[in-house]
């Protein structure tokens, strides 16, 4: 009997304790969940068109509605539901004066280039060794130079207009964070359609009617769009993509629908009636 | 003849049978509390038509959403022959049941062809890379079923690989059969041109590949649809606007329009469907992307809910490469006039006479 109470106090007297240790954690716990939840809550970023061109973070528009969808499989956006998230007005473009103020919008590039507020400041700020403006190589070829084959590889063989151009006929020579356009003025990174349709004109002229290029948005032709610009679908310091020259990077699919009922794999896709 | 002009309303202690009022005009408020649902349904499996017909409106007063909409649907008409009233009775009907269902506040939308609107669709043939992208997003936005049995994964879209060929000087005079000499075709003996048995179940680390094209086919909308010719319940039609639509409450499955399509772009829900709350799409449409039952024929409608309101469809927005257009046929600004009038372009079986208003184009 004796025995029962004192198990009966220590019991208790342990249950005070633990019920005690368990209150100071459950206090302790808010402050120290919040932290890992966040860190793990880490809102997915999904590429749009291609591999480091613009990408677009995961939020919500609406409660249950998120801005954007991104595949499990690639990462690349899927599904949009707010097309205009993170874009400015696009500016003036010959052509497009009957459109309602606003209306076009692009995503800014220049955010996205790191590097780009120093290329004007650290290296290039206008004043060369030699002279100003700085000198440039009279035969136009690239000099060596590994910060910039860090960023470029191809720099001395460059895979745009086929070895007929080099960097200073689309970079502005002394302001370095801008592209250039015929006359020498300067002309921004979010912008580049300005810069492509130097000698690219069919395809601005397609562009700016909408039958080249990704827009999306109001399909109406006077609705709000979101314009993509050249270089968020092709990347201009390698357009031809190697072998294939077919001006788009190569990227992963998403994956096949599912296989006809019985069949364990698509072997019967490779079977031609006719041998060859 | 009084009794003609003014039905009599049924009291509620009635047998339903014996009342002449039409279901609708009856009190459900009145009579629903003093009979149980067993009741109801008891009577409804014993009765005439209007029995049921007043079961039915009562049963859609009931608490469950679900049950309310099921009865309320077996004795809804065909959507087109609905007015206004009708539709908008059913659209709340299903509102209320999605929600529910669903867990999240889900709309269904009823909005009609627009005036001065004909939809079109273009496709540029030479850019797609094949990668899929936009029958991933046609699977998000339109509710389809994403199970992993057979059967449970329906995507309208489908990228059709096909190899290139090559005419090879090698190749000159080879036949079939190899050795004989003898020629039968051509003399190169491989396909040469693009080989047209594709492939839809391709898995390369990477599109678009060095020997391939690739070739998306979905639903054509056709000008004269075959489908819409051979639906023996006359559910299926096309709307003012363009898309060709199905009133899926009075589809009967018979699956006689998928047979008929040239382009493969019907598909049936063998099982019923496999729809993860969380990835339900909430913003829907009555003709368009809700969620649809077991036994049901669907199809691709253009993003019925997004273009009826000026938004591009979800394919069009995915595509990386912009190879999607999408416009409005009557408006010569639009994107797929302009490259009607500019680019070569075909439309996919011309020969069959549908007419479709998908076109293919390159540049
Ligand atoms: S399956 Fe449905 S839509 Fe197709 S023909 Fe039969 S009833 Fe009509
Ligand atoms: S998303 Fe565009 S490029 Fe990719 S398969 Fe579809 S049409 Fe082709």
């Amino acid at each position: 009997m004796k025995k029962l109470a004192i198990y009966t106090l220590a019991a208790a007297l342990l249950g005070s304790t633990l019920y005690a240790v368990s209150a100071a954690e459950k206090a302790a716990e808010p402050a120290q969940a919040a932290a890992p939840a966040e860190a793990a809550k880490e809102p997915p970023v999904c590429f749009e068109s291609r591999k480091g061109a613009s990408e677009v973070t995961q939020k919500e528009v609406k409660p249950g509605l998120p801005n954007v969808k991104c595949s499990p499989t690639t990462g690349a956006a899927l599904w949009y539901g707010d097309p205009y998230d993170g874009t400015v007005p696009m500016g003036k473009m010959p052509g497009l004066e009957k459109l309602p103020a606003g209306h076009a919008v692009v995503k800014p590039r220049s955010e996205k280039l790191a590097l780009m507020p120093m290329c004007g400041t650290a290296c290039h700020n206008g004043v060369g060794p030699n002279a100003n403006p700085p000198t440039l190589p009279k035969d136009k070829r690239a000099k060596p130079n590994p910060t910039m084959e860090a960023m470029v590889p191809d720099l001395a063989n460059l895979q745009h207009g086929r070895g007929r151009i080099w960097c200073m006929d689309c970079h502005h020579t002394t302001k370095r964070n801008m592209l250039v356009d015929h006359f020498g003025d300067p002309i921004s990174f979010d912008q580049p359609q300005l810069l492509c349709g130097k000698c690219h004109g069919d395809k601005l002229r397609d562009w700016r009617d909408g039958i080249h290029g990704k827009r999306i948005g109001e399909f109406t032709s006077t609705g709000k769009k979101r314009w993509f610009t050249c270089t968020e679908c092709h990347n201009p310091h390698n357009v031809q993509d190697g072998a294939r020259n077919r001006g788009f990077a190569q990227l992963q699919p998403e994956p096949p629908p599912q296989l006809p009922k019985g069949m364990k794999d698509a072997k019967h896709e490779k079977l031609h009636p006719i041998p060859h | 003849m009084t009794t003609k002009e003014t039905p009599k309303a049924c009291p509620a202690e009635e047998q339903p049978s014996v009342c002449t009022a039409p279901p609708a005009s009856a009190d459900p408020a009145a009579s629903a509390p003093k009979t149980s649902r067993r009741d109801f349904l008891k009577a409804g499996g014993m009765l005439s038509m209007s029995t049921l017909m007043g079961t039915a409106a009562l049963m859609t007063q009931s608490d469950d959403a679900h049950a309310a909409a099921e009865w309320a649907e077996h004795f809804q008409k065909n959507y087109r022959l609905m007015t206004d009233a009708e539709k908008a009775e059913a659209r709340a009907r299903l509102e209320r049941r999605y929600s529910q269902e669903y867990g999240k506040q889900v709309t269904v939308d009823t909005t009609g062809p627009q005036p001065g609107v004909l939809m079109g669709y273009a496709l540029n043939i030479r850019k797609c890379i094949g990668c899929r992208r936009c029958v991933h997003a046609c699977v998000a936005e339109n509710n389809q079923s994403r199970g992993t049995k057979p059967g449970e994964k329906i995507e309208w879209i489908q990228v059709l690989r096909m190899e290139r060929g090559k005419f090879e000087q090698g190749k000159m005079d080879h036949g079939y059969p190899e050795g004989l000499g003898i020629q039968v075709g051509g003399n190169a003996y491989t396909p040469a041109g693009q080989v047209l048995e594709g492939q839809y179940h391709y898995t390369p680390e990477a599109v678009p590949e060095q020997d391939a094209t690739y070739m998306p086919i979905a639903c054509m909308q056709c000008e004269k649809p075959p489908c819409v010719k051979v639906c023996p319940v006359r559910t299926t039609y096309r709307e003012a606007d363009g898309p060709v639509v199905i009133d899926y409450n009075w589809c009967i499955g018979c699956r006689m329009c998928m047979g008929a399509c040239p382009y493969w772009a019907r598909r049936i829900n063998l099982t019923s469907p496999v729809l993860p709350k969380e990835e339900m799409n909430p913003v829907t449409h009555y003709l368009g992307n809700r969620p649809r039952m077991r036994g049901v024929v669907e199809k691709c409608h253009w993003c019925l809910q997004r273009t009826r309101h000026g938004r591009y469809p979800a394919c069009v927005e995915v595509c990386p490469v912009g190879a999607r257009k999408f416009g409005n046929l009557l408006d010569p600004e639009s994107e797929v006039s302009k490259i009607l009038e500019r680019k070569n372009v075909f439309r996919l079986k011309a020969e069959l006479n549908t007419f479709p208003k998908f076109f293919y184009f390159y540049d």
